[in-house]
């Protein structure tokens, strides 16, 4: 029972951190797309092709290696435990 | 006010920092004398400080505890006088099992032969016992040790790899959870707060406008003696 109640309520925190890294990766992989667009064009260039600039950076981002990396957020936890338990149970 | 803030944050921090002490691995210096099981009938009071039943068995309002007694070197008096003494230290060995605190220990039996056969050497064996929890001898209270191991003296040095490595990632996730508060007021409670803001000040603008229009000549005569009142 008790280790039902771990998988299920770990599972839920790293649920919730994983969607808040996701949120925030995305949102700091779009503010670098935006200063670079602006370091590149100091007169603010054309609105429309700043937009696909964005775009096809997000989209490049979301499929990504470093997006990927966001599901250590689920193997190091589990692994972690795994580690802890083999640790703590052999003499 | 002041004094308020200060309150909280002192309490804040003493209950977070024994929570912390509560909860987290510590290291004695002990050589184990005996052991032995009690039966336990717990109170509302220090059920708290108990695990459950071990692992795999039903949870009754009573059962056995393993204990192991030892004399415990003692530790540097608030950690900065060493002391040449020894203390008595009772320590219980349950099962913290899959819940809390996760230790994930289910290994009490092999930990209580462990002790035993420390104990079956004379008494003259020190030993590093690793523990958590507090002994609070009001409440029958003992602290619950996970792990046990033989050691040839009892000047040994021990560094607490776990607590260091532990704090290094509470601090980098505390920085995490800053930067992530920050990027989201920045990128989108920042940007609404501005269009309130504009919509605020035109409602402010229309306000002074009313406010110009109502006061009429005489206010407008005051308005102007002011300027001359010397700032």
């Amino acid at each position: 029972m008790g280790f039902i109640r771990l998988v299920v309520l770990g599972f839920i925190a790293m649920t919730v951190v994983y969607f808040a890294i996701s949120i925030y990766s995305r949102s700091i992989r779009r503010e670098k797309l935006e200063d670079a667009w602006d370091a590149d064009h100091p007169d603010g260039g054309d609105e429309a092709a700043r937009d696909t600039y964005i775009e096809q950076g997000m989209i490049e981002y979301e499929n990504g290696f470093r997006k990927k990396l966001i599901w250590l957020v689920y193997i190091i936890p589990t692994f972690a435990v795994a580690i802890l338990l083999i640790v703590m149970n052999t003499n | 006010m002041r004094k308020f803030k200060i309150t909280v944050k002192v309490l804040l921090f003493l209950i977070v920092g024994g929570f912390f002490h509560y909860v987290l691995p510590q290291h004695d210096i002990v050589r184990v004398t005996s052991t032995e099981v009690i039966r336990a009938d717990f109170n509302w009071y220090n059920r708290l400080f108990y695990a459950q039943a071990d692992s795999g068995n039903a949870e009754l309002t009573t059962r056995d505890i393993r204990l192991i007694y030892t004399e415990k070197k003692k530790t540097w008096l608030l950690g900065f006088v060493p002391r040449d003494a020894t203390e008595i230290m009772v320590y219980r060995n349950e099962d913290t099992g899959w819940i809390w605190p996760p230790y994930f220990k289910f290994d009490s039996s092999d930990l209580q032969a462990e002790a035993a056969a420390l104990a079956s050497r004379g008494g003259e064996q020190w030993a590093v016992i690793t523990h958590y929890g507090w002994r609070i001898k009001f409440m029958s209270v003992y602290p619950n040790a996970v792990g046990i191991r033989a050691v040839d003296s009892p000047d040994v040095t021990i560094i607490p790899w776990f607590n260091i490595f532990f704090f290094i990632f509470l601090f980098i996730a505390w920085r995490f959870v800053i930067a992530m508060w920050r990027q989201f007021r920045e990128r989108s409670v920042d940007p609404l707060l501005e269009d309130a803001g504009e919509v605020w000040d035109k409602m402010d603008d229309h306000a002074d406008a009313a406010s110009e229009k109502a006061r009429g000549i005489w206010g407008r005569f005051m308005a102007w003696l002011a300027t001359w009142r010397k700032k």
